[in-house]
């Protein structure tokens, strides 16, 4: 079990490697309290531990951190400490806890880029271990994240926190579309306040607004699909209602219409007011009125 | 018996007096359905939404006879004749 387990985490580390061009981020995961066979330890090769010269790869704990500057716009250190080359990395917090074992073709990149998208108080200092040869084999560098993995799970009894699995704080969470948004926790609630104070706040607190028939991701009209594949080709980042869910929404479809005086569905809302139904959007995504009216 | 083609037209006409109107009977014969070109000068200085309004508005007496109207166009006479750049000018909402 733990074997099996291991293995997936290792190949899904080297799949995204063989996937990802040059100056990608790291991407690989480990489950929580994953142990690794002893028996895919380091070959012995000629490993660049930065700030310490060292032919075989060096222990996690004994290489040299080197320090990540809070501010965003100071720059990291040089390229000698911080090289942009294939190899392992780990992140320290300030406390000098490991927050985050990667692995990487381009070192410098990824941390640049995980100083950029978390959080300052995870990032203090890395630890950056690069193989001499120009472009390594993947598994050297599967094998050297983990031989350091194995080295903190056996001095900690767990994963750095940032590759337990379901921690997208360092690596980017899978694409994902937002749930659709509900008017009212549902059929069973008294509601305090008219419906259409509901959706008014709903489109004025939203910037786009799709009310849909059906989930954004299973539309279940034509008309309401073409309106979302619309918005999504546009990179329109919008809210989405289904107007068929009458359990939350019920009672939205005639309110709506008198509402917003229009009489069919699908209906986008831009800063709170009606722009169009399928026919309008679609003939503003052909004209480029569309793609004008997000760029605001 | 539902709408026909012909009431749709005329029920346009009526209301925007347009220098062009296509109605395509897109129901397959039962005359629920129907697709729509109109230009006219009263869509002049209207947002898209304010024209389909108004042909809603022209169509509302037939609307509860129809099941589905699909308005492709629906242009001010000055749209209509440069084809190559349709409503580029046109200021946003």
């Amino acid at each position: 079990m733990a074997f099996s387990m291991a293995t997936a985490a290792s190949s899904a580390a080297a799949a995204s490697l063989r996937r990802l061009p040059a100056p990608a981020s790291s991407s690989c995961s480990s489950r929580g309290g994953v142990r690794f066979p002893p028996a895919l330890l380091l070959r012995p090769r000629s490993w660049r531990v930065v700030s310490s010269v060292s032919a075989a790869l060096s222990k996690l704990s004994e290489a040299a951190p080197v320090p990540i500057p809070q501010e965003p716009a100071e720059a990291l250190p040089g390229e000698d400490a911080l090289p942009a080359r294939p190899g392992v990395y780990g992140v320290f917090d300030p406390a000098g806890d490991l927050q985050f074992l990667g692995i990487s073709r381009n070192v410098r990149a990824s941390v640049e880029g995980h100083r950029r998208k978390v959080p300052a108080d995870l990032c203090a200092s890395v630890k950056v271990a690069v193989p001499e040869e120009e472009a390594p084999d993947k598994s050297v560098l599967t094998n050297a994240w983990k031989s350091w993995m194995e080295e903190y799970i056996a001095a900690t009894g767990k994963a750095p926190p940032g590759n337990v699995a379901g921690n997208h704080t360092w690596v980017g969470a899978p694409p994902q579309r937002p749930a659709d948004l509900r008017l009212t926790p549902g059929r069973h609630v008294q509601l305090t306040v008219p419906l259409e104070q509901l959706i008014d706040r709903l489109v004025k607190e939203n910037k786009v607004v799709a009310f849909i028939k059906g989930s954004r991701s299973a539309p279940q009209c034509g008309f309401s699909q073409r309106v979302v594949g619309i918005l999504e080709a546009h990179g329109v980042d919008f809210a989405s209602v289904d107007i068929l869910d009458e359990e939350h929404n019920h009672g939205l479809r005639e309110t709506l219409k008198t509402y917003s005086n229009w009489p069919t569905f699908p209906q986008v809302f831009v800063g709170g007011e009606l722009v169009g139904g399928c026919d309008i959007i679609s003939s503003m995504a052909e004209n480029g009125e569309l793609a004008a009216l997000f760029q605001k | 018996m539902g709408v026909t083609k012909e009431d749709v037209e005329s029920a346009i006409a009526a209301a925007l007096s347009p220098s062009h109107l296509v109605v395509t009977d897109t129901s397959g014969g039962c005359g629920a359905s129907y697709e729509i070109e109109v230009v006219s000068e009263k869509f002049e200085g209207k947002r898209l939404l304010e024209r389909h309004r108004l042909v809603n508005t022209a169509l509302a007496p037939h609307m509860a006879e129809i099941h589905a109207v699909s308005i492709k166009k629906a242009l001010t006479p000055a749209q209509a004749q440069p084809q190559p750049e349709p409503a580029a000018d046109k200021p946003q909402a």
